[in-house]
């Protein structure tokens, strides 16, 4: 068969000295090649040589953590070039919006593209907890994962809310003060975490620079740790959870049972279940090309949709930041809608126990919830009871977050969206 | 042959091996709360660039009887009765959004929030009355609020 010009020539630079010395495995041409084109590249080694053919599979994991970690990547790169336009000062603030705006080449589509990713991050993350919910893959041996993740969503809100606050418009003032005084109903330490968060009483030019700091640097170093993390421990908890098969071994070496008088191979110490422990080698494929085509394939389809909405949709900016006239309503971030609504109730519930609790369930479910019957499946019927708390659980906040996202007009009182709200006048 | 009584069994802890252990992890421990306790404290700042919590609110002649002034950099109403006046704070207690003067009594626009005049809740979500501030007159004739000090909605200053 003859090759494409584009692969030939790509093979003549492989060959070549400089080729040579950066590819230490060309184009793989047998599976010895594939595997050891995933076992020398830096960036391959993070991913097995060989995955099971459930792990592919679209319809098990539908790719919401990768699609989840591009988003994460889109931020940070859009979000890098922001910096350069961008200056956390509450004189300049909004005026660097409206430069991006009008001003700078291809400004508008990089905010547009910065704030779209961050709500789909939210969406994606929060997505993919409920897949590992619903297959079970929380359970032994991957709760510690299950408990980096629950972190990993909190800090995904976090970094999202500081973000929120630095085009300095009065969506962004109004949204951190309804959002920080949301906080601040935590008993005993609310008003001081509150204070701490702001580094004052009020929002302004501290609460900026401190939202700014915590928004490019402290956040997204955090999260870049704890990702590396949650994905090491993927590799090292077995690779993507599955029903348990026959000849499954979940080994536990004590290190302290091995006799100390050897020395270990590395595969003699490693934990946990491996891709390849009792496991017919006709389930495992090569990652190369079939995992790492469909990552990239996966990853062109997340930056279309970023781009694609960036394109086409403005990321909203309102008048500048007004202290003294709160728009009506005054909502937080839609991610904290429902918690603003059960806070319309009552301030205590809404702003301290249910959210209190909600964390604390998610945080000892997977050492609560031990069984390992349904493992590695969609919705099995071993499992209808958990499921069905986690949906109920689900419904509520989905039903709350759209209540007081769509449904709530001025005063926080009922309103149909598809009813026009009256025109509010600003000012007095 | 050497006489080895004296020397602890391996199990036992020398006392110098005890004070190196409690010293060391002391100092460990030590270290560790301090360096916490010191970044958390270089976080609260000491300085605040905001307005003042204690300000000079002009000379009471500047409010006529019976009025409510709404004073924007200090987010409070200034209110006069007779030769009484008194401060009520502007920022709802349900989630710090600025109130309105309504007809009779205040008003929040972001979650709906009713306030009597004196600051007491109506209706809405709200969980406590708006705050009534310290009104002195300083020693240059002028209304001094301190919104440090909250008083019952009773307490007046008398001119």
């Amino acid at each position: 068969m003859k090759a494409p010009p584009l692969k030939k020539i790509w093979q003549w630079f492989e060959r070549t000295r400089v080729g040579r010395s950066i590819f230490r495995v060309g184009l793989p041409q047998s599976n010895l090649e594939r595997a050891q084109a995933m076992v020398s590249s830096f960036l391959l080694h993070i991913q097995p040589a060989k995955v099971n053919r459930h792990s592919l599979r679209a319809s098990y994991s539908f790719g919401l953590g990768l699609i989840s970690l591009y988003l994460f990547l889109i931020l940070i790169v859009t979000g890098v070039l922001l910096m350069f336009y961008y200056v956390p000062s509450t004189e300049q603030a909004y005026n660097n919006m409206k430069d991006l705006q009008f001003v700078v080449s291809v400004g508008l589509v990089m905010r547009n593209m910065h704030r779209w990713a961050a709500h789909l991050m939210v969406i994606f993350v929060l997505l993919h907890m409920c897949r590992v919910f619903y297959t079970g893959a929380y359970k032994r041996p991957r709760e510690f994962n299950w408990v980096l993740g629950v972190g990993l969503f909190l800090l995904t809100l976090s970094l999202s809310f500081t973000g929120y606050l630095l085009p300095w418009d009065q969506l962004a003032f109004w949204a951190i003060t309804v959002g920080t005084n949301i906080a601040a109903y935590a008993p005993y330490i609310g008003p001081k975490l509150k204070y701490l968060m702001l580094g004052g009483n009020v929002v302004g030019q501290e609460a900026l620079i401190r939202f700014y700091a915590l928004h490019v640097i402290v956040l997204p170093a955090v999260a870049g740790f704890m990702i590396a993390v949650h994905l090491w421990r993927v590799r090292k908890d077995g690779g993507l959870s599955r029903p348990d098969e026959p000849g499954d071994t979940i080994q536990q070496i004590e290190l302290g049972k091995l006799p100390t008088n050897k020395t270990y191979g590395l595969m003699e110490l490693a934990r946990g279940m491996t891709p390849q422990v009792g496991r017919n080698p006709a389930d495992e494929v090569f990652a190369w090309p079939h995992l790492v085509f469909r990552e990239l394939l996966l990853f062109l389809l997340v930056v279309a949709m970023v781009l694609f909405l960036g394109i086409f949709w403005n990321a909203p900016l309102e008048q500048l930041a007004n202290p003294v006239h709160p728009p009506n309503p005054a909502k937080a971030p839609w991610y904290f809608l429902g918690l603003q609504e059960l806070v319309s109730y009552s301030a205590f519930w809404g702003g301290v126990v249910v959210p209190g609790v909600l964390v604390m369930a998610l945080l000892v479910l997977p050492y609560m919830d031990r069984d390992r019957k349904g493992v590695g499946r969609w919705f099995p019927r071993e499992r209808v009871v958990a499921n069905t708390i986690f949906t109920v659980c689900l419904v509520i906040a989905i039903v709350l977050t759209t209540i007081g996202s769509l449904f709530r007009g001025p005063n926080w009182s009922w309103q149909e969206p598809w009813k026009r709200p009256p025109t509010v006048t600003e000012g007095r | 042959m050497p006489d080895t009584n004296h020397f602890p069994a391996e199990s036992e802890v020398s006392r110098r091996g005890f004070l190196e252990l409690t010293f060391g992890w002391l100092a460990g421990i030590f270290a560790v709360c301090a360096s916490a306790v010191g970044t958390v404290r270089f976080l609260v700042p000491n300085v605040l660039f905001e307005p003042s919590l204690l300000f000079k609110a002009g000379k009471a002649t500047d409010y006529p009887d019976g009025s409510v002034t709404f004073m924007e950099e200090e987010r409070v109403f200034l209110v006069r009765q007779g030769n009484t006046f008194r401060c009520l704070s502007a920022i709802c207690t349900h989630l710090g959004c600025t109130v309105d003067r309504a007809d009779h009594g205040y008003h929040c626009p972001c979650h709906g929030s009713v306030f009597d005049d004196q600051g007491n809740v109506k209706s809405g979500p709200a969980p406590r009355p708006l705050e009534w501030f310290l009104v002195t007159l300083s020693k240059d004739s002028r209304l001094l609020v301190d919104k440090n000090q909250r008083v019952n909605p009773d307490k007046y200053l008398v001119l």
